[in-house]
């Protein structure tokens, strides 16, 4: 695939310290890959990539991970439309069939960007 | 024998509630419908700021309905200070909440409340029986999410929206892109209303006043008086006839008509609005056999259903006819006044209040969800239905009571607004 034509979904809030590193991180491929921010998970229902990389943050990880495949991701119990999160809606595509290749990579709350993007830079 | 039924996390609807039933020789002696989300201290967070910012501020009342809170803010104010929009800046307020309307109805009819009516305990578990219809559901969310993009400006809390006007107008090509979507889409909510009449519904009569937006001209949206099968008043004259009133167990404050419940919402806007229905939304309605006025709350999903038609013809009707030019928001001089406004949104009626000073500076707002206008019907209703239901098995009565408190299609971090501090 052409490297230019991939799109790199970024999940977070970048007003926000604690959930801001995955959109630092994005910001230095962009002249290399496509960026999009989500505001809502399910934009990724209506995808047309065949191949989603997602980045977020992970509470809890020291160093980055990759997740592959929507099957390890667990949902909660949804309560509410307010509840329809990355995890719900990775969980849904994978239940309706959906044979895109998910690949979420996890980067920690805090840390140096430009060092965590040189780490997850293969898996982009 | 007595017993007790607490619900302490009511799934599938918006935010958190809980219910505590209290159940001894046959009668129901307690029944306590509260809304547990936190406070949400929107209406102190308005005081002091401009007027021209209370619909961005109370947008973040709800993700689902920001749009809602927009629209209803901007009426506010303008009706304080004595604008009334042009023809186009309604046309595209409008389709902002239709189009907010059918994201709503599709995402609470397919993924809260179908999963009950097919004996599932979620959306995710019938996926896979399901996929046709989630399908479906997808196709009408995403529509009903492109109006909103479209003409909003973003997904949620749309930014195009102003007091005044509108700041930044879709392209002709949008619009025509969005009007062949919703064309598409409209066949998923045909399909959708003849899934939702073919479900079993139980037999139930809330005996409830129905209250809506009754407009001579249309199926209401923005305009009308607020109009039930007893009477009928102008929206500047809500606190003569609507009291709130604050449950120490509830973040949510309760509503009441006079001394009694009243409900809003789908149901309640189809019953008084049905004549101005489009033709094929009639049609379904038709089709659906449902006598109206009904006050059976379950009904409320056959009019979701019916609505989401209707939403989706009135769309293409003002797409259709919407020829944008370039109107510059009117600055609005600011003076000591107050205003009201009342439009109807997924979930019924919803009402801003503001008061703003000389200055232009907001120094009192009021604002009453539906959900907080439905609380008191809710709750009265599951009392008479409990009552009715004592035969059956308490996993059957607790799974009635859901549906039925689903049904309403509640909002409980939107209503849950209420806050009183004793400084002592």
């Amino acid at each position: 695939m052409d490297v230019k034509k991939k799109k790199l979904y970024v999940f977070g809030n970048r007003y926000l310290e604690f959930d801001s590193l995955g959109t630092k991180i994005a910001e230095s491929f962009s002249k290399e890959i496509s960026i999009s921010y989500v505001n809502a998970p399910e934009t990724l229902l209506y995808s047309k990539d065949k191949e989603i990389t997602i980045i977020d943050v992970v509470r809890g990880i020291r160093k980055p991970v990759l997740i592959e495949g929507a099957s390890r991701i667990r949902s909660r119990k949804i309560m509410s439309l307010h509840d329809f999160d990355l995890g719900f809606v990775l969980r849904l595509m994978h239940e309706l069939g959906s044979d895109k290749k998910i690949k979420i990579i996890g980067v920690p709350q805090h840390g140096n960007a430009a060092e965590i993007a040189k780490e997850v830079r293969p898996w982009i | 024998m007595s017993r007790l039924i607490s619900l302490n996390h009511i799934t599938k609807i918006e935010g958190h509630a809980k219910l505590v039933l209290g159940i001894k020789r046959g009668k129901v002696m307690r029944c306590e419908l509260s809304a547990v989300e936190g406070s949400r201290y929107f209406e102190g967070l308005v005081r002091g700021r401009r007027y021209n910012e209370a619909h961005e501020i109370t947008s973040r009342i709800c993700g689902i309905c920001s749009c809602a809170h927009v629209i209803a803010a901007i009426s506010a104010v303008e009706n304080a200070l004595g604008y009334s929009p042009t023809e186009q800046t309604n046309d595209l307020r409008k389709l902002l909440t239709l189009g907010e309307r059918i994201r709503s109805h599709a995402t609470h009819l397919y993924f809260l409340a179908l999963p009950d009516y097919l004996g599932y305990e979620s959306a995710l578990a019938m996926a896979s029986r399901h996929k046709a219809d989630l399908e479906s559901a997808l196709r009408m969310m995403k529509a009903g999410n492109n109006v909103i993009r479209t003409i909003g400006g973003r997904d949620l809390h749309p930014v195009s929206a102003a007091v005044g006007g509108w700041l930044k107008y879709p392209k002709k090509e949008s619009l025509a892109i969005l009007k062949k979507e919703i064309v598409e889409a409209k066949k998923d909510a045909l399909k959708t209303c003849k899934l939702f009449f073919s479900l079993k519904y139980p037999k139930f009569d809330s005996g409830a006043e129905y209250f809506s937006l009754v407009d001579s001209k249309e199926y209401a949206v923005l305009e009308g008086k607020f109009t039930s099968q007893h009477t009928s008043f102008e929206k500047w004259q809500y606190k003569d006839f609507v009291n709130e009133y604050h449950e120490p167990r509830s973040t949510a404050n309760f509503v009441v008509k006079g001394d009694h419940k009243y409900m809003v919402g789908a149901l309640s806007r189809l019953n008084n609005n049905h004549a101005h229905l489009s033709r094929d939304a009639k049609k379904m309605l038709n089709l659906s056999r449902l006598k109206l006025p009904s006050t059976n709350p379950f009904h409320n999903n056959i009019a979701q259903a019916i609505e989401t038609v209707h939403c989706m013809d009135k769309c293409i009707e003002i797409l259709e006819s919407l020829d944008i030019k370039n109107e510059p928001v009117e600055k609005l001089k600011a003076k000591e006044s107050g205003g009201v406004g009342c439009i109807e949104v997924p979930r019924g009626t919803l009402w801003h209040e503001y008061s703003i000073n000389a200055e232009g500076i907001i120094t009192n707002a009021n604002i009453i969800t539906p959900t907080a206008q439905n609380l008191l019907s809710i709750q009265e209703d599951i009392r008479a239905f409990v009552q009715s239901a004592f035969d059956k098995p308490k996993k059957g009565i607790i799974l009635g009571v859901e549906k039925l408190i689903r049904s309403y299609d509640p909002c409980f971090s939107c209503s849950a607004h209420f806050l009183e501090v004793e400084w002592t």
